[in-house]
């Protein structure tokens, strides 16, 4: 699943960070990395970027970017 | 001071982690603070001296890695590789460490003396965060100093250690930082080839090779250019192919996971959270600010607030100072005898530079307003609420905060664009900055608008004019896109930091400085413009028209005319002969052959000559047409420039408007142009958008003038 399918509130653990190149680099550099746990807290008023919570810190992206960040669930990660 | 005893220090972190703010407070500067990324995007120098040492400390941009994304980022890191200070200050954000240490991580590696301030401690306590130091000092293998330089703690600790360190009385550990195994022997490898090639002796060799296992660009091009590399290229493949078979990733991927991974354990044995966590007050205001309904809206009353605070609040304190100009003009007029002083004075300075200088209240609290959404945290909201807007016009949500730094001066904002990574978006960016209405530009407009309209609807006139100026910029910027200047967009990663108060002294001092460039401008540039201006308004006389006004004075006088007929009839006379001295000098003359161009819009020569002259600077359009109404008019102690224009017959709220709508919208001043060619790199952008931006001001203004025209 990606980060971009999530809706408001889901909370998920990121797997893997497809993006390619400086956008990848700097998604990681943020500290969005496989294992990460997050929460999607709200998408902007016109719907595009989305804000996500982590490690004490609200990140903004757009769903562009969100499409390259693969995640599970958090149910689906207890489940497992 | 001996050599000795002369330490150079710079301050490396995160973007927003508080390295301005601890520069302004170690070395008395006020250098800009705000609460978002990218504050900083030039390296600043200052120094203090300290227990008889002589510290100069270097400002850098914040950066997130020691692999760069944008050019400011690129500045900081060519600065800690190539002219590594004696002691490096990694600033530290407390509240947010675990993100922090990432860059402390790879300072590990450099292997270069550096200490570590620990900043923010006043948020950490607030949070009920309890932060194991010692522990912490084991792991990192360096000093760590608790810092608040909000409250301005722990600075001479710092001051302290970093002597020790530059003498060398401390001797740091330099941990190492262990990736994973694999990892390791390739590091180790690469090294070891590194090694025998003299000409990288400069580098620290194992950081090379972790570099190049980060597929880091900079490095790459360095060690391309030997023989090693051959041999070194065999090894990074191998890297990779072992990446892709154990773990299905890459060394880039491992390399960074290892990483936080080491910072994760860190975290867990040294940072606790003592109290509960409680939703913060950015948690609330968000959920208003940022509410899917409420979001857009509250962004337009914020902008729109600011407007009306800059004019409403100021008008009362502009007419204060106008009263005062006008009281200078009617006081010293009878103690000047001679009248050629008498015009340079109170037509010249006192109109020119008093015309303009009226309008430092207008310009202040505009300063005011736009510090305080960049020192509040609210800029990095309205990029986040407008991106979608921005985006469509193929351009990012970040170009969002150099145009609104553009409302204060362009000069800034241009500058502030190097936070964005592609070129491409950099340039038309650069380009759309000039329509973002420039403070320089308000008095023309408060003028016209206090001039022709209501004060109930000049704010709003002067709110249109602006958003006029943002709508002409988004459509340039999309045309840019998609002609000349195509390209993706770029990636909008952007963190929203928590809303901290702005402190007063810093919206004081901002404030101040703003205030001070203003007053400094009115006294050299814009006091030479209007000496300038007024010579060539008052020369060639004419002395033929001199012969004709007494002439027909003493035809007058010898009329049978009543008392009062007389006046008006010299008074008539007065003024014409007046305009017709003005239009035989050179500056009629100069207006005379401009007028067929602009008579379109609604201006006449006087306009004409006012807006060559705001070529220098905008505000000059104010002093020239200042100095040339005030010549060119009979009662000559009557300098308010508001009630000329609106007594002017040319004048209407046509021309009004269509004025400002040009002024809005045409080439900026020499200073901006300046910058421009400076950032952009060479003349012919910024001469093709020269042309660009004047034909735009020139179709606009006509359209702008003939509908006013029919309905008002
Ligand atoms: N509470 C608190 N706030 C601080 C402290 N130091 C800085 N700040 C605030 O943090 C924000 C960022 O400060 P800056 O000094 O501009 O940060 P910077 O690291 O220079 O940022 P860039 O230039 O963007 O890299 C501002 O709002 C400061 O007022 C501190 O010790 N305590
Ligand atoms: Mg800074």
């Amino acid at each position: 699943m990606r980060l971009s399918e999530l809706k408001v509130g889901e909370k998920a653990e990121v797997e893997a960070v497809k993006a390619v190149g400086a956008v990848r680099r700097r998604i990681m550099d943020m500290g969005l990395i496989k294992g990460t746990e997050f929460q999607v807290i709200r998408v902007a008023p016109l719907g595009d970027p989305v804000e996500i919570a982590f490690k004490g810190l609200y990140l903004a992206l757009r769903k562009n970017e969100a499409d390259g960040i693969f995640v599970t669930t958090m149910s689906d990660v207890t489940a497992k | 001071m001996d050599n000795s005893n002369v330490i150079r220090i710079a301050l490396a972190g995160n973007p927003n982690c508080g390295k301005t703010s601890l520069f302004n407070a170690l070395t008395g500067a006020h250098q800009k603070v705000g609460n978002f990324s990218g504050v900083t995007v030039e390296k600043h120098e200052g120094y203090l001296d300290y227990k008889g040492y002589r510290i100069t400390v270097v400002d850098l941009p914040g950066i997130y890695s020691l692999t760069p994304y944008s050019p400011e980022e690129i500045v900081t890191r060519e600065y800690l590789i190539k002219e590594p200070p004696d002691v490096v200050v990694n600033v530290l954000e407390g509240p947010n460490l675990e993100r922090n240490l990432l860059l402390t991580t790879q300072l590990m590696e450099l292997e270069i003396d550096f200490l570590v301030a620990l900043n923010m401690m006043d948020e950490v306590e607030e949070k009920g965060i309890v932060i194991e130091i010692k522990q912490l000092q084991q792991l990192l293998g360096c000093h760590i100093i608790p810092t608040s330089a909000k409250k301005n703690t722990g600075l001479d600790a710092l001051l302290d250690h970093i002597i020790r360190v530059a003498q060398k009385k401390i001797t740091i550990r330099k941990n190492k930082l262990f990736f994973r195994p694999e990892l390791e022997l390739s590091v180790d490898k690469i090294t070891a080839l590194l090694l025998h090639q003299k000409e990288l002796k400069n580098y620290n060799p194992r950081w090379l090779a972790i570099k190049l296992l980060e597929n880091d660009r900079a490095v790459y091009h360095e060690v391309q250019q030997y023989p090693v590399w051959l041999k070194i290229e065999l090894a990074l493949q191998e890297a990779l192919r072992e990446a892709e078979q154990l773990h299905d990733s890459e060394p880039e991927i491992l390399i960074t996971e290892d990483r936080h991974a080491f910072i994760r354990g860190a975290m867990k044995e040294c940072v606790r959270q003592t109290s509960a966590i409680k939703a913060t007050a950015t948690d609330y205001i968000d959920m208003v600010v940022l509410n899917r309904v409420l979001g857009l809206p509250i962004f337009l009353l914020v902008v729109w607030a600011i407007f009306q605070l800059t004019f409403t609040l100021g008008s009362p304190i502009m007419d204060g100072l106008q009263l005062l100009f006008d009281t200078m003009a009617s006081t010293v007029e009878p103690l000047l005898p001679n009248e050629t002083l008498r015009s340079i004075i109170i037509d010249g300075i006192i109109a020119g530079v008093g015309g303009v200088l009226v309008f430092l209240p207008n310009i202040v609290l505009l300063f005011i307003g736009l510090s305080f959404l960049e020192a509040s945290g609210y800029m990095a909201r309205a990029a986040f609420v407008i991106d979608r807007v921005m985006h469509r016009f193929g351009l990012h949500g970040k170009s969002f905060i150099p145009m609104i730094t553009g409302f204060g001066c362009s000069i800034p904002a241009i500058m502030a664009t190097r936070t964005l990574k592609s070129r491409t978006d950099r340039l038309v960016t650069i380009m759309i900055i000039p329509f973002m209405s420039c403070g320089a530009k308000l008095p023309v407009y408060v003028l016209l608008t206090a001039a022709f309209f209501p004060p109930d609807v000049a704010a709003n006139v002067m709110f249109g004019i602006y958003l006029l100026g943002v709508i002409v910029g988004l459509w340039t910027a999309l045309i840019l896109k998609k002609t000349v200047m195509k390209s993706d967009s770029e990636p909008f990663v952007m963190e929203l930091p928590p809303y901290r108060w702005p402190t007063f002294s810093s919206v004081f001092f901002q404030a101040k400085i703003k205030a001070l460039m203003y007053l400094k401008k009115a006294g050299t540039l814009i006091l030479g413009a209007v000496l300038i201006i007024w010579a060539v308004s008052n020369y060639p006389h004419n002395h033929v028209l001199d012969a004709q006004f007494a002439a027909e004075t003493a035809r007058i006088e010898q009329s049978g005319a009543s008392d009062t007929q007389r006046q008006a009839l010299t008074h008539a006379l007065d003024l014409r002969i007046k305009s017709e001295q003005l239009e035989y000098s050179i500056a009629g003359r100069i207006g005379k052959v401009l007028e067929p161009v602009i008579k379109p819009l609604g201006f006449d020569w006087k306009i004409g000559i006012a807006l060559v002259t705001g070529l220098a600077a905008k505000e000059v359009v104010v002093s020239t047409l200042g100095t040339i109404y005030s010549i060119g008019q009979s009662n000559d102690t009557d300098v308010e420039l508001k009630s000329i224009l609106r007594n002017d017959p040319s004048f209407s709220q046509a021309t009004a408007l269509s004025l400002m709508v040009f002024v809005l919208l045409y080439i900026p001043c020499v200073a901006a142009i300046g910058v421009m060619k400076k950032e952009v790199g060479h003349w012919k952008p910024v001469v093709l958008y020269s042309i660009y931006s004047l034909s735009v001001a020139w179709i606009l203004s006509f359209i702008v003038y003939r509908i006013a025209l029919l309905m008002l």
